[in-house]
């Protein structure tokens, strides 16, 4: 079923997406001023602008202003609480993030405005530009959606719902079809099929980059060793002067972190040690944190300087790289080959299949490649509702995964079935979201299709 | 020549769709009328033999709480009795019976003609009166016109029928009846879509050419369940046996090295069958690496040795239905006493009905049934229902009763068809039913009843039956609400609570391991007084389910939300953009009357419901 005039408590970023001096978080509905007043640890006053810290648990998460428009003087005619903190995506995603751990949900593209209209807040005039509005934001939505759900993400969700569905075929033809001689899981089998279920999201949400993307932005190793260009390639990704740049080998020993926007993809850059032997304590330690972070990282940007390189000497450092790499936390594809230095002398011919891209931080030239690539590398399209979207399938997930372990709570209750039945529906109702609703018709057809029924 | 006596609702046929819809109307007071082509056949069960089932009994239990026929007959005619999915929980337990044909065909029979209102007339029906978009009666063989501004048809497989064995056809609505190819033929050049199904039956066995010792026996359930929640353990006649068999490889020998002459598989049948219920050459050839099928052999009743055996529908010649009958344990020696068959015939597409099942095309012309696409007794007998009582409230100028999916597993079953459509006949389970928890049998009446004692289709009896469960639910109610248990008393003790501290009777309730039947011990309740196991029982799910029926409750709130938004007939949808050229095709044909129904039609999104409600709005307040 298809919904629409909730009231219940929606959330977004109101400001124009990017880096900006102020980011509006806006909330509406029932609740908002209490969720609010969670988040700021203050009581909020009727339109009058407080300033508070913006807090969730012990996590310091910005300073703004809170204002609390009581319904129905406010924008939406509902109640309204708007957190005014510091722009950029990632700290509003936070935010975010808290307030649905509280109760919210996103918003849906336009329901500010749709609620605005139904509760009388907007004329009739109005009300076209509204649907034409929810009209290009949803399909632009639709399209980021589409976009989201390419390579492993997508793998990893069509294997959980059909994992699901297989599940609900094996419950729904128990309950429907008992009197038939047909080989059903047993409890145990569906015991096991939940404990499954529950890893398969629990490793989607918290391992794929999606998870962590919205939180901290995807994470880029910078290795490569020393003198190689690495710190001013970060600069010039930055465009300023974020870490110190000399040409002593060796001189940034710890790591380094920034957090950066890349056309609108938050990026947590990690400029790490120079990958080499040393005998100095410190940059050993350095070394050994270098290695660490490569292993986590989203992308390795193995940074290697035109000037005398040899396609042999790649090979080995990818080689090389590997061979540490002995818990294979990352696959090689996230390792782009970065040849800086490109003025200073012609880059060797790399073979096709070597992710590589040649640029000089100095002058500048092929960054914006780089930026283009590693948007590719996590499947990121260069739009605003991108964003949303991916925080909207991790809402799905979340969703769902409560529903999985309300179902292995009926299940070692020993609830009846078709309780159990009735969590793993709305499992797969949340899923929906991501990929359409999978309709009664479509699940009796599989169970048709996979046990002989018939008297 | 025109019949003298004007009527309110003519319904025409005599299965199980037709007698539950001329009853109905009946009951509610207005002048009815059955038309059948043979009084002998009323409340005939041509297929199998049995009524109930999971979802089916849901069903039942429905036109049971509005004073239906279909449970009263059951529970006259029922000769093995069963409680399906015992183990699992009361939202999907189900009773099935098997039933006496003769037995049951008296019942329904009696019913009606003991039914006050309700005149029966037995003749073919040719054509349908009509005057501009409106129906006014109907036209019989010999030239019989009968009035009334109300028909429902009813007319099962009858409408065009074709019967398949082998390679042999002969036009059939049932074997041994006739079609109505005239009806078929008239309706066919009205303005409704039409397609083509098909179902099939099992050659039938004379039971003294069976070896039952060689069987597997299968008992009725003791104690024995009723079907009707008026009906009493007494009035069921004597009680028989079903027994189990298997096909084995040599039956899916023949079967193979027959396949292309059978119907089916030749292609001489363009109709769609049920995937739910496959033809033996069907399963034997999808499900290849099965070596046995499992066969139900059912009694067709006390007084005949003529038996059932589900799970071999089949439309392969009857050479070959014989050879392959034989090689079954226990009917090495059979002898087949009818030959099975598959029969195509015509349905019309659902689509083209509004809630209250009246046709689009015109007025005052109801269906229900299988000319809807339906399969099953129970399914025709729950859209006769509806349609009967919405002849009769048209009649009488009241709005159509138009029962939501979460109030009655009938309204499921009439959202689906008229949304979606149907493209095999549509069976009812309860996984169609996303509020399955609310749609049990056991609360069919609490659902039901009073509705339909403001709709005065309620008699006296099930009226005072059901206001006694009320009140005894309402009192037991007060009682574990207002009782405490306390620790270490003997409650506790028969309880086996182990409490720390006191609790309401309520509470203990809630835990799973605390059973209705377990409380009924331990608070000394009569076992054999079923009124107040029953009352017990109610309790316990409404208790148990609680949680998960709050849940649904906020679902459905948001529904009625929409449902109070109402589409203006005239919104233009090719004017609004923002809607897919798929979504605004759909929209247009189907036209949704609310924005709860449009949420309902397949491919809509969140985004096109609010652009529809914005336009809904505008154009309403022009």
């Amino acid at each position: 079923m298809t919904q629409v005039l909730d009231q219940d408590l929606i959330c977004a970023i109101a400001t124009p997406p990017g880096q900006g001096g102020i980011g509006i978080v806006r909330l509406s509905g029932v609740g908002a001023k209490q969720v609010a007043e969670t988040i700021c640890e203050r009581k909020l006053v009727a339109r009058s602008a407080v300033y508070c810290q913006f807090v969730h648990g012990s996590e310091h998460l910005d300073d703004g202003i809170a204002l609390w428009f009581p319904e129905p003087q406010s924008f939406t005619g509902e109640e309204v609480v708007e957190l005014q903190g510091h722009g950029g995506p990632v700290v509003q995603q936070r935010i975010i993030n808290a307030l649905c751990g509280l109760g919210a949900r996103l918003a849906r593209p336009g329901e500010f405005s749709e609620r605005a209209f139904h509760n009388g807040k907007l004329d009739l005039a109005q009300a076209e530009g509204v649907a034409d509005l929810i009209a290009s934001t949803s399909e632009a939505a639709a399209r980021a959606a589409l976009n989201t759900l390419r390579g492993d993400f997508s793998n990893k969700v069509n294997v959980l719902i059909e994992e699901l569905t297989r599940l609900r075929v094996q419950v729904e033809a128990a309950i429907d079809f008992p009197d038939e001689e047909i080989e059903i899981l047993e409890q145990a089998g569906v015991v096991n099929a939940l404990g499954s279920l529950d890893k398969i999201l629990t490793n989607i949400i918290a391992s794929a980059n999606q998870g962590r993307l919205l939180s901290n932005g995807v994470q880029v190793a910078l290795i490569g060793a020393p003198n190689v260009g690495k710190s001013s390639l970060l600069n010039a990704l930055a465009g300023e002067d974020a870490a110190i740049v000399t040409d002593i080998p060796g001189t940034t020993r710890d790591l380094l972190k920034i957090d950066l926007l890349v056309n609108n993809l938050p990026i947590r850059l990690i400029d790490t040690a120079g990958l080499r032997d040393s005998s100095d304590a410190v940059e050993q330690q350095g070394v050994a944190r270098a290695r660490a972070q490569i292993a986590q990282a989203d992308i390795v940007l193995l940074v290697m300087a035109a000037p005398d390189l040899s396609v042999a000497a790649v090979s080995q450092q990818l080689a090389d790289l590997k061979a540490e790499d002995q818990e294979e936390q990352f696959s090689s594809a996230r390792v782009l080959v970065v040849v800086n230095k490109a003025d200073l002398a012609l880059p060797p011919d790399l073979p096709e299949e070597v992710n590589h891209i040649t640029v000089s931080a100095l002058t500048g030239a092929g960054i914006d490649q780089l930026k283009t690539k590693l948007h590719e590398f996590v499947g990121f399209a260069d739009e605003s509702t991108e964003f949303s979207a991916r925080a909207r399938h991790v809402d799905a997930l979340k969703a769902s995964a409560d529903q999985v372990a309300a179902a292995q709570l009926a299940l070692h209750d020993g609830l009846a079935a078709e309780l159990v039945a009735e969590e793993l529906a709305l499992a797969q109702h949340y899923l929906g979201s991501i990929t359409g609703d999978i309709s009664a018709d479509d699940l009796l057809g599989r169970i048709f299709s996979e046990f002989c029924i018939g008297k | 020549m025109r019949y003298p006596e004007q009527f309110d609702v003519i319904v025409i046929g005599g299965g199980h769709a037709g007698t539950e819809a001329a009853a109905a109307a009946a009951r509610m007071g207005v002048r009815t009328l059955l038309l059948t082509q043979n009084i002998e056949t009323i409340g005939q069960m041509s297929c199998n033999p049995a009524i109930g089932g999971i979802g089916k009994s849901h069903l039942v239990a429905e036109i049971d709480a509005l004073d239906g026929v279909m449970g009263r007959a059951t529970d006259q005619a029922g000769i093995h009795f069963r409680v399906l999915n015992s183990s699992k929980g009361p939202a999907v337990r189900a009773i099935r019976a098997q039933a006496d044909r003769a037995l049951y065909r008296n019942a329904v029979r009696r019913i009606l003609e003991n039914q006050p209102g309700l005149k029966i007339f037995q003749q073919s029906v040719v054509d349908l009166l009509v005057e501009g978009d409106r129906v006014v009666g109907c036209k019989t063989q010999m030239g019989l016109d009968f009035y009334a501004p109300c028909v429902v048809l009813t007319t099962g497989t009858f409408l065009d029928g074709k019967i398949h064995i082998g390679d042999e056809q002969q036009p059939g609505g049932r074997a041994g009846d006739a079609p109505s190819s005239l009806l078929a033929q008239r309706l066919r050049a009205l303005p409704f879509r039409v397609g083509r199904l098909k179902t099939g039956t099992p050659p039938r066995i004379d039971g003294r050419t069976v070896a039952f010792t060689e069987l597997e026996q299968q008992p009725g359930d003791n104690p024995r369940p009723v079907m009707s929640s008026i009906g009493q353990r007494s009035e069921h006649p004597q009680q028989t046996e079903c027994h189990i068999t298997y096909t084995n490889d040599s039956t899916h020998q023949i079967i193979r090295e027959n396949l292309h002459r059978s119907a089916m598989f030749s292609g001489a049948i363009e109709g769609v069958g049920p995937r739910y219920c496959p033809s033996i050459e069907d399963k034997v050839v999808r499900f290849a690496d099965k070596t046995q099928h499992q066969i139900f052999i059912e009694p067709e009743g006390l007084t005949t040795t003529e038996l059932y055996p589900n799970g071999i529908s089949t439309s392969l010649p009857f050479d070959v239905q014989l050879a392959f009958v034989r090689t079954m344990r226990g009917f090495e020696q059979a002898h087949i006493s009818r030959p099975g068959y598959a029969i195509e015939y015509d349905y019309f597409d659902p689509r083209d009905l509004t809630y209250s099942l009246q046709t689009k095309a015109l007025e005052g012309l109801f269906f229900a049934g299988q000319i809807n696409g339906t399969t099953g007794y129970e399914e025709a007998g729950a859209q006769g229902l509806l349609a009967g009582i919405n002849a009769a409230r048209k009649v009488q100028g009241e709005s159509f009763w138009e029962p939501r999916r979460d109030e009655a597993y009938i309204g499921v079953l009439v959202d689906d068809l008229i949304n979606l459509g149907t493209t095999e006949p549509y069976r009812m389970f309860t996984s169609r039913a996303e509020f399955r928890l609310r749609l049990r049998q056991d609360n069919a009446d609490q659902r039901l009843t009073p509705l339909g004692v403001d709709m005065g289709l309620v008699g006296a009896q099930r009226r005072a039956h059901y206001e006694e469960k009320m009140g005894q639910l309402q009192a037991l109610k007060l009682k574990f609400a207002g009782e405490c248990v306390m620790p270490g008393s003997d409650l506790d003790g028969a309880l086996e609570l182990k409490l720390r501290k006191e609790t309401t009777l309520l509470d203990a309730l809630r835990r799973p391991e605390v059973t209705a039947d377990r409380v009924a011990v331990a608070l000394s309740i009569d076992t054999q007084n079923e009124l107040a196991v029953n009352v017990l029982r109610q309790l316990e799910v409404e208790t148990k389910y609680a949680g998960y029926i709050k849940r649904q409750d906020d679902e459905i709130a948001k529904i009625r939300r929409h449902e109070a938004m109402q589409i203006p007939a005239e919104l233009d949808y090719s004017s609004i953009d923002g809607l897919s050229n798929e979504l605004r095709q759909k929209l247009d044909q189907q036209r949704p009357e609310s924005l709860a129904r449009a949420a309902r039609i397949q491919g809509m999104t969140p985004a096109a419901l609010s652009i529809l409600l914005i336009h809904a709005k505008k154009v309403a307040s022009i």
